[in-house]
């Protein structure tokens, strides 16, 4: 017998929000993060734009002695985590704390202490770098500090499946939860790789988008005709999810119920996407949810602009809701908070859940004139309010041909 | 001449420490600095003072031994042949 899991705390840092309220309401308002970057190595960078968290102040939230050991993509995962737990209320008994995990995703972990360590070595010929660059660097330093800080003694895992890696992180939570191997579980992901290692390392891959001539926010323009690839973000996003029954008896507020998920692989292209194995996800994913095409209204795209993935999910979403394609309201939320590659499937998946909770669909900003291979209603420009949803839906589609969908539909008890 | 201003110093910077606070026989652990503070603390020492500390452990639990440590060292690489 498996068990329903809802979604009672949310937390965000994010490049156009520092709590859910900040950054569903930016999205609303079609307000874009993406931005031409303020940093010391610009001059060596060819593609200058990307999406920051500006304004974060580490001191704000941290003691000197507690950042020494703590890496930015750390730092947004433990403000995020703070923000979802304060937001579910979540306090757990001493017999809880066993019963409760947490989930992360992240593609390079600590990315700026591992550049720095390079510079170091290579560059600077010292003998030794920061003492305690392993454990600031480690892809799961994020999630080990969650679990330290609330001291949650179940599964502690760190997701590593690129685009895709924290949409897994929260279904596998999901999963954890459902089939009763934990009770409460954080899930997320966090990532900070604005560095200039990694930015160079993304702008040979020829795959990050040309900044628009007349405003760096456009950059971005997923299902355009002249839509040029993707723009790296930064950030962290964190749910707190837990067994139903435990959340109806301490009066929890509900954001909704985690309804299905599935995650697969295209095993086709190590870049190229692949239709038929991101429809075969959404296909398992509605299944897993027990929903038909029709009763979703709402899909977050992955929607990166590149212009293979644009195309590729457009057929996908076609080939998996058949004639209902045409009536679901499709946006890629990437056009305004970037691409935050290990954190971004959790980031798109909380917009999806702001929507269904606030009955409002964020837009899919620069979108001025579609390719004519994307003909789905991508709601473009101008977000959409005071409209009913029921369920919604999430879709991340990684490098690698991971493939990870998450449903979420109005809690009934 | 001891190095132990220089500490204080240094750690009222690197960890907001209150001078105060840090007399000669202050527990480190008890000012808040676990194991892993202290190594980073002593590799920023050896920036500082252009010294080399010894690769094997020694106990360090109160300020006082941090600058006895030091001291010892730079008496040594005074009086070192060039």
């Amino acid at each position: 017998m498996t068990r329903r899991v809802v979604i009672t705390g949310l937390g965000i840092v994010s490049p156009v929000g520092k709590s859910p309220g900040e950054f569903f309401g930016n999205l609303m308002s079609g307000h874009s993060g993406i931005k031409h970057l303020q940093t010391d190595f610009i001059d060596q960078l060819s593609i200058r734009i990307g999406a920051p968290v500006d304004n974060f102040n580490p001191g704000e939230y941290f003691s000197k002695i507690q950042l020494s050991g703590i890496e930015r993509f750390s730092q947004f995962a433990l403000v995020a985590a703070a923000q979802a737990v304060q937001d579910a209320q979540l306090e757990l008994s001493e017999a809880e704390h066993p019963r409760a995990g947490v989930y992360m995703g992240s593609c390079l972990g600590g990315a700026g202490t591992l550049e720095d360590g390079y510079i170091e070595v290579f560059k600077r010929d010292s003998p030794r770098i920061k003492p305690l660059s392993v454990l600031l660097s480690m892809n799961n330093a994020a999630a080990s500090h969650l679990s330290i800080k609330y001291r949650l003694q179940g599964q502690n895992i760190t997701y590593a499946t690129a685009c895709s890696s924290s949409a897994i992180a929260v279904g596998e939570a999901y999963r954890q939860i459902k089939h009763g191997y934990a009770d409460v579980m954080l899930a997320g992901g966090a990532e900070a790789m604005l560095t200039l290692g990694a930015m160079k390392a993304w702008e040979a891959l020829r795959t990050l988008a040309l900044e628009d001539p007349h405003d760096a926010g456009a950059s971005c323009k997923p299902f355009s005709k002249n839509r040029s690839g993707l723009v790296l973000g930064e950030g962290a996003a964190v749910l707190v999810l837990e067994d139903a029954e435990r959340a109806l008896k301490r009066g929890a507020k509900i954001y909704a119920e985690l309804a299905g998920y599935d995650c697969s692989s295209d095993s086709s292209h190590i870049t190229k996407p692949d239709a038929a194995g991101q429809t075969r996800t959404i296909i398992n994913a509605l299944r897993d949810a027990r929903l038909r095409p029709q009763d979703i209204h709402y899909i977050n795209a992955h929607g990166t602009a590149t212009l293979a993935g644009d195309i590729e999910e457009t057929k996908a979403i076609k080939q998996a809701f058949g004639a209902h394609a045409i009536d679901v309201p499709v946006s890629s939320t990437k056009s305004m908070h970037g691409h935050l590659m290990g954190a971004t499937g959790a980031v798109e998946f909380m917009a999806a859940v702001l929507a269904l909770h606030h009955n409002a669909i964020p837009p899919t900003i620069n979108l001025h004139e579609p390719d004519p291979e994307c003909d789905l209603d991508y709601v473009p420009n101008q977000g959409q309010s005071d409209v009913k949803l029921d369920a919604v839906m999430s879709n991340s589609f990684a490098f690698g041909g991971s493939n990870a969908v998450l449903i979420a539909k109005r809690h009934i008890s | 001449m001891s190095s132990l201003q220089t500490i204080q110093r240094m750690m009222v910077d690197q960890f907001d420490l209150k001078l105060e606070d840090l007399k000669p026989d202050a527990q480190l652990e008890s000012l808040g600095l676990d194991s892993l503070s202290v190594i980073e603390f002593m590799f920023n020492l050896e920036d500082e003072l252009k010294i080399k500390l010894p690769d094997e452990r020694v106990e360090i639990k109160t300020i006082q031994d941090v600058a006895d440590i030091v001291d010892k060292i730079v008496a040594e690489q005074k009086g070192s042949p060039q």
